[in-house]
Order: structure tokens, then sequence, then C-alpha cells
């Protein structure tokens, strides 16, 4: 059965669908509501250390300062380091309940765990200034992805169209909050942005300068519109990234109660 | 203690583990391998001060640096530097550097040999009681660090300030340049999603939706069933709407604000060494010793005076140490104190041009096992170091010697 129509289907069919809509509404006596609440609970601190520990793995740094947040590698490695657990979650909150909250669910685990990570452990702890260390957000982002998913209820289309708007979107939304430190400065008698100012000033001894991997001009720049470029590889690359998340979702974080779950 | 304290302590803990090692952070330094820290860079003339200010007000970190001929064939070879503060944290904020009287705001271009004079002026940001050094960071080893000194911080009474000029003239204050935007625009996308879960989770069951969809294909999302309803579509139709509407808001305040932004920027120069290029002298070891039961260094040289006027040995640096053969006033301006050390030289006394003389260099400190500074029980059992000789005009000269150390007793171990 492809379609959700009741159309065209035979009697036994309709009959199953009605039993279905009963089994949906059922009561049951040992499974109640306290459950979901333990569910969504206890997961929120594995999904928000997955995503985290991931961003981190992938995208540390240009996560981590302004100066880092350039046009050419930000992007690409964002938008692939943030989409993993997340399609991994749409696969199984999908599958097993037909929630189209699976990239929600990890992206606001993830803000909370970004955040607390960033504001007690980087700013209080460290006191760098919080407009120099904030995480990216990849909420919105993430609502169109699940947005998507329940629209085309295909995970091929979900990954491909998805996967390019998701780059886009994670790029966009944290573009906004980045533009005053892309302001021009005038700091050791050169012209730097302010993020570059923030990067010298706030002294980080093992992190150098060099060890930047930001856009540094070569002949290759694409009419000097690097940034779109970034955003069609991120969108590939991400495209890549939700495969592999759903590699996760549907063998590796599924395969211990694997064999206790039918499915059709 | 009573049992229901336990987790509060659990707690307690997990949350202070992350503030534990800015305490551990001050003295990191004596970690790395003796031999990279000898046969790599040697600082000398280091002045950091001054050494009690308010929050506010700057201190300066000058000195200078060479990197050895003696450069360890186990690393990378030097290439690309950055010279900086070493503090814990951004305790401090840098508002000034320049190496060989050039602005360096970035990364530079070094070479073996070169020897590099550096300035950096630093705001002092947060109240404490902070260790500072100068180091150089080198691309494929890590970072180097110069001698240090503790720098007393004290609160001033107000908040820290940090002055940045944009370019069309604009004073901002880097500290709070762009107040809370970066939170509240994450925080708003963030409700959004927040209504989007709860959604989907507070008015509808969860588990139980499995005897539903285990029998049915992925892709039937059932709406006859109920599973998602047109009704679900219509608000998600809402929110996603919402979300879209909120970049398009925001892109167009940001795009009004800051009208004018840049990629970041970089640049690279390679100062010119101030080695000297023609030598006083030329220099060769034949061996070094260390005492471990009293901190003495013993250096054997044969030195020999290829300049033309009669020359001197004024002190021997090795890493972030300075050793000087003359009275304490000299050994003041060395350097940092915990990194200065008298220098014994026989036979003293000026060498002759043309001159050949074979010289014992002694020298006792703590700072050799504080630093880890000596190789007992390596794979290069090397020190390296700058002689640093003057003539009768005045006029300097930095010559390196490298020396095998033969420690003047191995101890005995069972472990390896
Ligand atoms: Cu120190």
């Amino acid at each position: 059965m492809a379609a959700a129509a009741t159309t065209g289907m035979t009697a036994a069919e309709r009959q199953k669908r009605l039993e279905l809509t009963e089994l949906l509404n059922a009561k049951y006596q040992w499974i109640d509501r306290t459950w979901d609440v333990v569910f969504w609970i206890t997961a929120i601190f594995i999904v928000g250390g997955a995503a985290d520990i991931t961003k981190l793995l992938f995208a540390g740094d240009w996560d981590f300062w302004t100066d880092w947040k350039d046009p050419q590698w930000w992007p690409v490695v964002t938008a692939f380091a943030t989409i993993i657990i997340p399609s991994a979650l749409q696969w199984i909150q999908w599958v097993a309940w037909r929630f189209p909250t699976g990239a929600t669910y990890t992206c606001t685990c993830l803000f909370l765990a970004s955040w607390i990570g960033r504001f007690f452990q980087w700013h209080i702890a460290e006191t760098y200034p919080l407009n120099f260390i904030w995480p990216i957000s990849t909420v919105p982002a993430a609502i169109i992805l699940d947005w998507i998913l329940m629209k085309t209820r295909s995970f091929v289309v979900t990954s491909v169209v998805g996967g390019v708007v998701w780059a886009v979107l994670v790029w966009a939304f944290n573009y906004i909050p980045l533009a005053p430190y892309l302001q021009p400065a005038v700091f050791m008698h050169h012209i730097l942005t302010v993020s570059d100012v923030q990067g010298i000033a706030y002294i980080r001894s093992q992190t150098p300068e060099y060890m930047r991997h930001i856009e540094r001009g070569a002949l290759r720049s694409f009419l000097g519109e690097t940034q779109y470029v970034s955003l069609v590889f991120g969108g590939s690359l991400a495209i890549l990234g939700y495969w592999i998340g759903q590699l996760i979702g549907r063998y590796l974080a599924v395969w211990p109660i694997g064999k206790y779950i039918k499915t059709y | 203690m009573k049992r229901e304290r336990l987790p509060v302590l659990a707690v307690a803990v997990m949350l202070l583990l992350p503030m534990m090692p800015r305490a551990a952070a001050a003295h990191g330094e004596a970690a790395d391998e003796p031999f990279l820290k000898d046969l790599t860079v040697a600082f000398y003339d280091v002045n950091i001060g001054p050494t009690s200010v308010t929050v506010g007000q700057p201190v300066t970190i000058t000195g200078k640096l060479t990197i050895l001929d003696t450069w360890p064939y186990t690393l990378d070879p030097p290439q690309t530097a950055y010279i900086t503060p070493v503090v814990p944290g951004p305790v401090f904020a840098l508002t000034d550097r320049t190496i060989n009287g050039e602005p360096a705001f970035g990364s530079v271009e070094v070479e073996k040999g070169g020897t590099y004079a550096f300035k950096m002026v630093m705001l002092a940001r947060d109240p404490g009681h902070w260790h500072v050094h100068p180091g150089i960071a080198i691309q494929g080893t890590g970072t180097l660090i110069g001698p240090g000194l503790w720098v007393d911080v004290a609160p001033s009474g107000q908040p820290f300030v940090l002055p940045v000029t944009l370019l069309d003239g604009r004073k901002v204050n880097l500290e709070t340049l762009g107040g809370n935007f970066v939170w509240w625009w994450s925080f708003i996308g963030f409700l959004i999603g927040l209504v989007w879960m709860i959604y989907w989770t507070v008015p509808k069951r969860t588990v139980t939706r499995l005897a539903v969809t285990s029998q049915l294909p992925v892709n039937d999302d059932a709406p006859d069933i109920g599973l998602i309803t047109p009704r679900d579509h219509f608000w998600m139709d809402v929110l996603a709407g919402l979300t879209i509407l909120l970049l398009v808001i925001g892109w167009v305040g940001m795009a009004r604000k800051y009208p004018v932004r840049l990629p970041q920027q970089t640049d690279r120069f390679e100062p010119t060494s101030l080695t000297p290029s023609t030598h006083m002298a030329t220099v060769r070891s034949s061996g070094a010793t260390f005492d471990q039961s009293n901190d003495t260094l013993t250096i054997n040289a044969r030195i020999h005076n290829t300049s033309a006027s009669p020359i001197t040995l004024k002190s021997y640096v090795m890493a972030m140490t300075s050793f000087v053969d003359g009275p304490e006033e000299e050994l003041a301006k060395a350097g940092p104190a915990d990194y200065v050390g008298k220098l014994s030289v026989t036979p003293d006394g000026a060498i002759a041009p043309g001159e050949t003389r074979d010289v014992t260099l002694k020298m006792t400190s703590e700072v050799f096992e504080q630093e880890r500074l000596i190789p007992l029980h390596d794979p290069q059992q090397l020190i390296a170091g700058l002689l640093r000789f003057t003539d009768d005009q005045g006029h300097q000269d930095i010559v390196t010697l490298k020396s095998v150390l033969v420690p003047t007793e191995f101890r005995p171990q069972y472990l390896p």
C-alpha cells in the first residue's frame, strides 16, 4: 500500500484500517503516558550528547569561534556535521511513531547541550565573552527538515532536497547573528573583521592563528563567489551526512532491540 | 553524611569539574620532552611588566627568541609560527603585537636560525594571580614557551571594556558588541522547535503508536487512521512558515544594520631575522653532564674567536632560562628571576682574537628540574643553547652550542 487513500481498497483492507484506528485509540492497562514521559526525557541526554559530540568532532573549532566562521569551510563542515544525528532520529521517530519530529527533537536537545556547555564552561569558568564563543543554532533548519519529511513521506526525497535546504538554512540562520562580527575594524594597523580582532584579543595559546581553516584566497576561487560554491558543496556533503545518519538510525541505534520489533 | 545528599554532591562535583583545569593550567609547561624544549627555541631578554595592575591596565611582554639551528629532525621544520602570550585563558586581552618592530596581527613565516624581537601589549581582563609567559606556536610542533612571571590583577570596580575602532570610525566595546542577540536569536528558534515538539508529544501518545505503525508501510502516514491528520499538516505549515518568516525578517534586519561585511582577514609576512650574519666565534662542545644531587649542569666547550677584537662569554641561554656571568644587576636584567641563574666560566675573561680556548660552563638551578629541561632518560640525550658574546666595542653575538648530555649517574630503575 503506497498511499493513504482508502479508495481502491478491498473490503478486507478497509476493515484492517478500521481496526488500526481503534488500536491507535485503545486503552492499555500497563502502558500509560508515564512511559512516554520517561522516553522523551531520558532521551534528551543521549540524543543531545550524541548530537553535540558529532558536531564537536567534525566542526569543533568552527562552532566555537567567530573568527573560524568563514565563507568557505564553515558552511561545508557544519552542514555535514550537524545533519547526521537529526537524520538518524528522523528515521527512528518516523518509523516507530510516525512523528515528523526527529530532527527538531535532536536540535532542541542539542541547543540545550551546547548552550549549557558554552555558557558554564567557556563563558563563566573560562571567561570568554559569549559574543565570541556562541554555538550555532540548528533548530530552524531542523523544523524545515522535519516538515519536508512530513510532506514527502520519503527519506530519499528528504535526503536530496532536505540536505541542500539544511546546508543553506543552517548557514543563513547563523550568518545573521554573525554579521556584527564581520564588520571591518582597524586593529594593529590592519583592516580586519571584528571576529579576527576577537580571535587575536581573547588569547588562545593552544589554538594559534595558523590553525584556522578559513578561506585564505586561491586562484581557484570561483569569481569571488566562494560562499555560494561552498553552500552547494555543503549541500552535497549534507546529503551524504544524511545517509550516514540513516545508517545509524536504521541499523546501529536499533540493533539491540531490533529482534523484538517486527516491521513490515 | 546522609545518603540522600550523595546525588547532590555528585552533581556539584560534575559542575565543578570543568573549572578545575583552569587552576591547573597555570603550570602545564613542564610536560614537553626536555630535548624538545632545549633544541628548538631559546628565549632571552624577556621583560614582563608591570606585575601589579588593575583590570583595564596594560601589561607589556618584550623579549627575543631564536629558533635554533639544532631544531630536531624529529619535528617538522619550522616555517609558520604565531607568537603569543601564554596565559590561562583570556584573563588578558591582547591589543598590540609587533615582531621586529612590524605590526603582526597574525601568524608569521620564520626560519631555522632566525632571531625575532617581540613586543606584546595586553590589557588585564580578569582579576587574579596569573602566570604570564611569552610563547611561540610553530606549525606542526605546538606552543613552546618562554620564561614566566606572576602578575597580580586587582579588580577596578568597573567592568572591563575593550575598545575597538570600526572602519567607519565608530568605537565599539568588543566585550558587549552585538549584545545578547546571539542568545535571543538562537532562543527564538528554539522556542518554535519547542512548540513543534509539544504539539506532537503532549496531546498525542507516543509509545503505543508503535502497535499501529509497525503494521503499516514506512511511507504511509495514515490520515484515515489518525497518525498524521490534515490538522497536523495545517499547524506544521504554520510553524514552518513562521520559521521562514523569522529568517526573512532576521536577514533583512541584518543586511540593513550591518551593510558592510568582510571575510575574515589573513596575512603573513616574513620578519627579517636579527641573527648576526657573521659570527665572532665558532664553538664546539665535548660533552655535558648533569648532577641531579645538586642540580648542576656542566658543559665543556671549545671557543675559537674568529673576530678582530677580544670577546667575552656573557651568558648561556637554554629554552626559557638564562645563565649570566656577571653581577646581580645583570642577572636581574636577564629576565624573570625564576628562570635566571648564575653562570660560572672557567677560565674566565676575554678571549683574544684568533685564540682557541677550552672552557667549562657551570650552572646550578632548581629550574632544570622544575621545567624538566634536562634529558635524563630520553631518545635524544642532547641539549642546546645560545652562547652570548660581547666584544670590547659592545657588539653582541649569539652562537648555538649543542652538547651530548650524560647524567653523572643513571638512576637504577625496575620499571621502564
Ligand atoms: Cu607558567
